[in-house]
């Protein structure tokens, strides 16, 4: 199985991406009513080992994390990560359910809500880019230590992982967050007929 | 495929909640599983806000979740782990439930996002929610063990001094005590063969037997000398067990070890002279009165020597004390090096010595005797100086107690004296 993209595989998912980013963003600000930044998505394919250090990368270690995750499944097929830090957890369930204090179920169907809204709208954007359909999954929620984000024990399954990251920021509400959207082995590959042939489509 | 003709009996028939609602939570359908179990019929609740059934559902976050699921289309949801229920639903599990209200998973999806409608299902998790507060109360006890087991397991390895070898004796691991004790760093002896430990102070019987004893599948308990890698030697008193895999068969050894080497020390110092090194007399009563105490005929199989130096008085007068000391030690030497090792000797007091031959003729100790009298003679005490010895010696007999023995022994050498000194004779 050849999980490596071409360059005009990966130039056609960096746009799909960016224009999903991008509807994600509108989403949020009509949503939620808040006016967040989403950055230029990162795509990094890498061992199915390498994940916990990649995520590592782009966190500080001290902090401890709510980490949702949201399953898809269809032929582009993954999970989608949220990691938000305790602090910006906090300002979300102020922000979302208008208190000064929300409690720990508050903060998490807070962290929930955002991830549900995120991975929609990515996943789905992403999804109408490749003519195809997902179905989305209960998202679930864990309170965790940076380094406990990623199990390597849950993971060494998979050969290769796709990794589309990219950092969600609501400066005025003091929330930021780092969204993972995983894919491994059979969906990549099934990533990649989709792009060749909406490439196909595009440029006959 | 067939149509559905009539959806209502469908969703009626589903085993989850069901409820058709506006964006202004108008309830526009409530399924069968509902209306069981909340007891609200159908025709009670169709047509009405859901608010005045449930004041206390938060419809600020509900409005956000309708809009977000009608906006996007696809399906929003609730944290189905929180404590707080969308709605109230008594659970009428007799046993063992440590849930009184049903767990939730509600999942808001667009009806007909035209009409702003969507729909609200309600998905029954309690048996699983209760599995995993009870995999999580599980957990915590293995992590409360497990920190204790941490924390036993530190103790141990800064107290204690334990060794694993493979079954060829190889070093695999070995707690930061025994490190400490022998100043080396683990990475130093790991993988590294138990043998660099060896001491030649312990006979090689004793590692036989230590080897015969683990190989056996029985722990192997004594005192060990191990020589660490920068020349410190410890005695140990060790325990070394057999640990067997799942066929019974040894997987590797266990060592746990004590460092016995000041009692060690304090022990030889009770029982040795401090100027020749050689036993003193106390060790050297005990041991013979321990033999005629018991009788045993392998330990009463020994012929008795006492040793005497010639004109040890004039030495000290001609060339004083320290040259009288250096005469000492050196027959001391001399007799320690002509001696077998399971030959005992010791000062006897002042400048004589007494030995014990074992298991040997009279004949034959004669011989012993008189090449350690010519060994003597030879023997240089410093330039010029030199002594002779003369010895006693007799046969133990069964039976006679140590007073019988030295008696005759103390006249062989007085004998000896008189008849011109510096010879051996036999009583």
């Amino acid at each position: 199985m050849n999980l490596q993209f071409n360059e005009d595989q990966l130039d056609a998912l960096r746009e799909f991406m960016n224009v999903s980013i991008g509807a994600a963003t509108a989403s949020m600000a009509s949503l939620l009513d808040a006016f967040g930044t989403m950055h230029i998505p990162k795509i990094d394919i890498c061992n199915s080992n390498e994940l916990g250090a990649k995520i590592q990368e782009s966190i500080d270690m001290r902090s401890m994390y709510f980490v949702s995750k949201q399953l898809f499944t269809g032929k582009f097929g993954g999970e989608c990560m949220f990691v938000i830090s305790e602090d910006s957890s906090m300002n979300l369930g102020r922000y979302l359910y208008g208190i000064e204090n929300p409690s720990f179920d508050e903060i998490n169907d807070a962290v929930i809500e955002l991830t549900n809204i995120l991975t929609s709208t990515i996943v789905s954007r992403l999804t109408e880019e490749l003519s195809t359909q997902v179905q989305f999954f209960v998202p679930s929620l864990q309170f965790l230590d940076s380094a406990s984000i990623v199990d390597e024990e849950d993971v060494v399954e998979y050969s290769k992982i796709i990794i589309i990251s990219t950092i969600l920021d609501f400066k005025d509400q003091q929330i930021v967050g780092n969204i993972y959207i995983l894919t491994k082995d059979e969906a990549i590959e099934s990533l990649k007929v989709l792009i060749d042939k909406k490439i196909e489509e595009i440029y006959g | 495929m067939i149509e559905i003709r009539y959806p209502d009996v469908l969703l009626d028939s589903l085993e989850n909640g069901h409820m058709i609602i506006d964006e202004h939570f108008v309830v526009n359908y409530w399924n069968r599983w509902l209306a069981i179990n909340t007891q609200i019929n159908k025709e009670d609740i169709v047509g009405k806000n859901l608010q005045e059934f449930y004041p206390d559902i938060n419809y600020k976050v509900l409005y956000r979740k309708i809009k977000t699921a009608l906006t996007i289309g696809t399906p929003t949801f609730y944290d189905t782990n929180s404590s707080k229920k969308f709605i109230s639903i008594n659970r009428n599990k007799v046993t063992t439930s440590s849930l009184k209200l049903m767990q939730q998973q509600v999942t808001i999806s667009p009806y007909i996002a035209s009409e702003n409608r969507v729909m609200i299902s309600i998905y029954d998790i309690s048996e699983l929610f209760e599995a995993k507060l009870l995999i999580k109360k599980e957990m915590n006890t293995v992590n409360k063990l497990n920190q204790k087991l941490e924390a036993d397991r530190e103790i141990i390895d800064k107290n204690i001094m334990i060794m694993k070898t493979s079954v060829n004796g190889i070093i695999k691991d070995v707690s930061s005590f025994f490190c400490s004790s022998f100043d080396i760093q683990r990475d130093e002896i790991i993988g590294k063969n138990i043998s660099i430990f060896k001491s030649d102070d312990v006979s090689e019987l004793i590692y036989k037997e230590l080897w015969e004893t683990i190989k056996n599948k029985k722990p192997w308990n004594g005192e060990l000398k191990y020589k660490g890698l920068r020349a410190q030697e410890k005695w140990l008193q060790s325990r070394i067990m057999p640990i067997f895999d799942t066929h019974g068969e040894i997987h590797e050894f266990s060592a746990v070890y004590h460092d016995i080497t000041n009692e060690k020390l304090l022990a030889e110092l009770y029982i040795t002279d401090s100027l020749t090194k050689l036993y003193n007399r106390a060790h050297f009563d005990e041991t013979i009165n321990m033999i005629v105490k018991h009788q045993r005929k392998v330990d009463s199989d020994f012929i008795l020597v006492l040793v005497d130096i010639d004109h040890f008085k004039s030495i000290n007068d001609t060339y004083g004390h320290q040259v009288g000391d250096e005469a000492l030690v050196s027959v001391a030497k001399t007799l320690k090096s002509s001696l077998r090792d399971n030959d005992l000797v010791a000062r006897w007091g002042g400048e004589e010595f007494v030995i014990m031959l074992k298991n040997i003729t009279i004949d034959e100790a004669e011989i012993i005797v008189e090449k350690i009298r010519v060994n003597i003679e030879k023997s240089i005490i410093k330039k010029d100086i030199k002594v002779t010895a003369s010895f006693g010696l007799t046969k133990y007999i069964a039976g006679e107690d140590s007073k019988e023995i030295f008696k005759r022994a103390d006249d062989a050498l007085y004998e000896a004296k008189n008849s011109g000194r510096n010879r051996v004779v036999l009583k």
